[in-house]
């Protein structure tokens, strides 16, 4: 085996060696207390409903990776950043930038273990030999890696400059990435010329040694002492140092892994023309930007927008385990200041990297509705910074400066938000926007600052038990017309129970729909019922506009009604009825009536009929149709392939419009949004948007939906578009109702 | 200040109103009550005016038509103070002049500086209930108000005339003001506030002695039936729609 060995220390002389340990408690206690000015901020933080208290928290959260699936989100998540998927430029950059590090880093860590540990106190190195021949080759090829993502960084950041990042962010200057970026690129470079100069002195030894050949090993060990190498690490013993002056001497080769590290090599070559005493001039102050630019490095994490580098990490790892449909309630009041919220919400906002992708997605914000979600949190972290510099949250009376309403965030943000779930789907760090939003939602509830249609709403719900201010007995009237009676299930058994729903039971354009899934339902011989004049507003909506207590008073009203009837599954055309019925409606600690039996949208029922043989379409369909995911049954609850699967089935072309599946744009009528008035100054609402977006399609007549607020949305957006003959909105269960051949064509 | 508000429940419209068998009154089994919307606004604007120059909130209701639950929305929207008078039947609120005479025995002793009332309700156009009631009370009364701003010893009232023509007015206190609108709309108060309220609130119960009975009874109540010279037309909504739309494009109103 060769022995030769990773340098130590090379060319560094004591006092410099010295001095650089001597730095790192200073550097260690600053990030520190970095650490704590940040922990400090979470602690302004309410617990978190149903995990309590930071410490206890980490504990179950580290337990539960335990569990395969928790651990490899984890791992995708942090180590491979797959949610930034969706952007390939954004993936390559960061994985190059995050990759880069990480080998730049264990490679440093490999080297202090090496130098500060197995030699100190073995007199033994590890990197030597083949090891330290890869080692270098990886190093190298990292610190490349290293420097192309940081190179795409800028040039995306400050060249290309896309619409995310170029709006201005609230208190964050456009240049407040660039120090972080710098330091990293520079550190790359800067160990890429240290090592050129390492390499090139390398050189300027062998020259002399291959011009003395013919003396005699001493002799040789003797010259290159005499050319100034010296034993300089502190913890190298003599013997170990002796023997390595020897292999030179004998092989002419001073460092035999050089080729290994070929941009250190080609560097080398570039330098060797400079004399001997530059070059060693020139590396002491390369080691010693490069050194003083890691502690720079270390410093940015907790002050800059490095901090991410720790805080998503540990925000992703602890991540609630209730499903993304399920609202939580730390303060049903809601939050009127910084500290209602909960450390792990305040953790969230801390962990916010300002990369625009929520503000990118949201549809209101593409609307022109003033709402920026990345504004929200990045307005919250201005907030949380100032409110923990003045003394943490506690037992202590917040001021003035844990204000989070008026005008920090207006209420106008906080109603444009339809809670469509595009932020949280695509923020990188696993950031829950809507859930902060709805927090502060509950507090101006709570303070009557409502919009006069949700006002309305909300009364209605209160006082009839459904938004449309229609008596109850009406709910039910859509069966009138027919041909066969639908069962009551408050009086009959029936396998499905089927809650309908608001706007599938009251609003004019839905109910021709409702009746076309009836008649299938009935046609397939489906038993099924209704709670007729019984069934309340299931409160999806309710809830998301923040009226808590009247979203515990409908879903104890409709509990009390499920208790009584007797079925065995739940079907409904609503998203939105189907979210809280399945989410929230069980799991809450309490028992539910719910509990136990499934929960079924009526596109995954028409998809299991179909896999059953049950559903048969007697014609197929030759439409070209595009569809809609609707946010409460894809991003909500991921049911992305039923409707899709149904399509197929019933013969219609389905071309997809660009924005798909998890990438759906609302069509704004979510969290309330249906209830509310018209904002001035908006030019297109998302539903227009959305329909235009349809329009560009290929000769697409057909818009699919499966939900009926989407109906009553997209119908009217479709009239204002002026496209009606072009596009006809139609609802799923109309198509499948159509192709059964009770009738010959949809009608629209 | 202290200010009284008085508060009554009128049916909802919601449901079709069924006339009892007897004939002569509405069917109150079938009737669901809510309060009555110049009543909130008069509410409000008590509130607001507490709000602007402080003093005291006191609701006054019969205890009949469900009116617990408007109590306990009044109580969550912050009325200090609730009075329910008892009635003889809890169904059946009693006409104008009846309820006029309660309410003043009740309203007698609580001191109030400025009574509200909504100035009419939707089973009472006339709006009696108010002016009868500053009678009984011997106070001035000016009705129809939107907006009263409070000042020293007396309030300034808005009045609404016909053909656009608004009068602000100064009242000397007390004094009985009968609301159409409160100067803002009645505000959300949230269900977890009611249920707040109903747990921490207390009615106090005034006896005051039945009034004397109306010299007027009601000999039928009967739902009209469609005028001759009136069609009506029957069916489903869009039905409905297409034959309007029908008659119009008949008349030459539409093409
Ligand atoms: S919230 Fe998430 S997506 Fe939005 S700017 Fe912050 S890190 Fe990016
Ligand atoms: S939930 Fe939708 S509307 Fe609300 S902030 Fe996020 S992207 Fe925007």
């Amino acid at each position: 085996m060769e022995s030769f060995a990773r340098p130590l220390c090379w060319n560094v002389p004591h006092w410099a060696e010295v001095t650089l340990y001597a730095m790192i408690p200073p550097v260690v206690i600053l990030f520190l207390i970095g650490l704590w000015w940040r922990i400090r901020k979470w602690r302004l933080g309410m617990p978190e409903p149903g995990d309590g208290k930071i410490l206890a928290t980490v504990v179950t959260r580290l337990k539960g990776l335990l569990s395969f699936a928790r651990l490899k989100e984890f791992v995708t998540t942090t180590f491979f950043q797959w949610r930034l998927s969706r952007d390939s430029f954004a993936t390559l950059m960061h994985l190059a930038i995050f990759w880069g590090m990480a080998v730049l880093f264990v490679g440093t860590a490999l080297a202090t273990l090496d130098q500060d540990f197995t030699s100190l106190l073995f007199d033994f190195q590890f990197l030597q030999g083949n090891v330290y021949r890869l080692y270098e080759l990886a190093l190298d090829g990292f610190g490349v890696v290293l420097i192309l993502g940081v190179t795409l960084a800028v040039y995306r950041r400050y060249a290309a400059r896309p619409e995310r990042l170029k709006a201005a962010v609230t208190g964050i200057s456009k240049w407040d990435t660039f120090p972080f970026l710098a330091i990293l690129l520079l550190i790359a470079v800067t160990g890429f010329v240290a090592e050129g100069l390492r390499i090139a002195e390398g050189f300027h030894l062998q020259q002399q040694l291959q011009a003395s050949a013919d003396r005699s090993v001493e002799e040789k060990v003797q010259l290159i002492e005499e050319l100034g190498v010296e034993r300089k690490a502190l913890f190298v013993g003599e013997e170990r140092h002796e023997a390595e002056l020897r292999r030179m001497a004998e092989q002419t080769n001073v460092f035999p892994a050089a080729a290994w590290a070929p941009v250190g090599y080609g560097l080398g070559k570039v330098f060797a023309p400079l004399s001997l005493g530059s070059i060693r001039t020139l590396h002491q102050l390369t080691w010693w930007l490069h050194a003083l630019l890691a502690f720079a490095f270390i410093l940015c994490v907790p002050f800059t927008k490095a901090w991410h580098l720790v805080s998503s990490p540990i925000n992703i790892l602890l991540r609630p385990v209730r499903p993304v449909g399920r609202l939580s309630v730390a303060v049903e009041a809601g939050a009127a200041q910084i500290g209602d919220l909960t450390w792990r919400q305040l953790l969230q906002i801390d962990s916010c990297t300002w990369c625009g992708k929520c503000q990118e997605v949201c549809p209101s914000h593409a609307t022109g509705f003033a709402l920026s979600p990345r504004s929200v949190v990045q307005k919250l972290d201005r907030v949380m910074i100032r409110a923990a510099a003045n003394g943490a949250g506690g037992s202590e009376e917040p001021d003035e400066t844990h204000r989070i309403h008026g005008d920090v965030i207006a209420a106008d943000e906080l109603w444009a938000c339809v809670t469509c779930r595009a932020c949280e789907d695509v923020c990188p760090v696993c950031i829950e926007q809507p859930q902060l939003v709805i927090d502060m939602r509950r507090h101006l509830i709570d303070q009557g600052e409502i919009d006069e249609g949700l006002q309305d709403a909300l009364m209605n719900v209160q006082r009839y038990g459904n938004s449309f201010g229609q008596s109850g007995r009406k709910r039910a009237q859509w069966t009138k017309s027919l041909e066969t009676a639908v069962k009551d299930a408050n009086k009959e058994e029936v396998e499905y129970l089927w809650f309908v729903g608001d706007y599938a039971s009251y609003d004019q354009r839905a109910q021709e729909p409702t009746r076309a899934t009836a008649r299938v339902f009935q046609q397939l011989g489906l038993d099924f019922g209704i709670l007729d004049a019984k069934e309340q507003n299931a409160g999806n909506d309710v809830r998301r506009v923040g009226e808590e207590g009247l979203f515990e008073l409908v879903q104890e009203k409709n509990c009390k009604v499920l208790e009584k009837a007797r079925f065995q599954k739940i079907v409904t055309t609503d998203p939105h009825t189907y979210n809280t019925l399945k989410n929230e409606y069980t799991g809450n600690g309490s028992e539910s009536p719910m509990d136990g039996r499934p929960i079924v949208h009526y596109t995954e029922l028409f998809d299991q009929l179909l896999r059953e043989g049950r559903l048969r379409p007697a014609r197929m369909l030759d439409y070209r149709v595009t569809y809609h995911d609707p946010c409460y049954l894809g991003r909500y609850n991921g049911i992305y392939d039923a409707p899709r699967n149904v399509l197929k089935a019933l013969g219609v072309k389905l071309v997809e419009m660009p924005r798909n599946r998890q990438n759906s744009f609302c069509c704004g009528a979510g969290g309330g949004r249906i209830w509310m008035k018209d904002v001035p100054g908006i030019e297109e609402r998302p539903a227009e948007v959305r329909i235009r977006e349809a329009l560009e399609l290929p000769d697409v007549g057909y818009f699919v939906v499966a939900c009926p607020k989407d109906l009553a949305m997209f119908q009217d957006a479709v009239k204002t578009v002026g496209a009606e003959d072009r596009l006809r909105v139609v609802d799923l269960g109309e198509l499948v109702f159509e192709a059964i051949g009770i009738r010959e064509e949809v009608k629209v | 200040m202290n200010i009284v508000v008085v508060v009554r429940q009128v049916p909802d419209l919601i449901e079709p109103l069924e006339i009892a068998e007897s004939g002569t009154s509405l069917d109150f089994d079938e009737v669901s009550f809510l309060v009555n919307e110049t009543d909130d606004h008069a509410l409000e604007q008590a509130l607001l005016l507490k709000e602007a120059g402080g003093g005291t909130v006191t609701v006054v209701a019969l205890d009949c038509g469900e009116v617990d639950d408007t109590l306990y929305t009044a109580a969550a929207k912050g009325a200090d103070k609730i009075v329910k008078i008892p009635v003889e039947d809890e169904l059946r609120p009693p006409a104008p002049p009846a309820a006029a005479a309660l309410f003043a025995e009740a309203v007698k002793g609580l001191q109030a500086d400025l009574v509200l009332v909504g100035s009419s309700a939707h089973d009472e156009l006339e709006g009696m209930l108010a002016p009868l009631l500053a009678l009984k009370l011997q106070l001035p009364y000016v009705g129809v108000i939107r907006g009263v701003r409070a000042g020293d010893g007396s309030v300034t009232a808005f009045k609404e005339f016909p053909g656009a023509v608004m009068a602000k007015m100064n009242v000397k206190l007390p004094a009985v003001l009968g609301i159409l609108a409160a100067d803002q709309p009645p505000r959300y108060v949230p269900v977890s506030r009611i249920k707040a309220a109903t747990k921490s609130t207390e009615f106090e119960e005034v006896e005051v002695a039945a009034a004397a009975a109306p010299g007027v009874t009601v000999q039928r109540m009967y739902h009209p039936a469609a005028g001759e010279r009136a069609e009506m037309l029957e069916g489903s909504e869009e039905e409905v729609a297409a034959k309007i739309a029908e008659i119009l494009v008949e008349k030459g109103i539409l093409k």
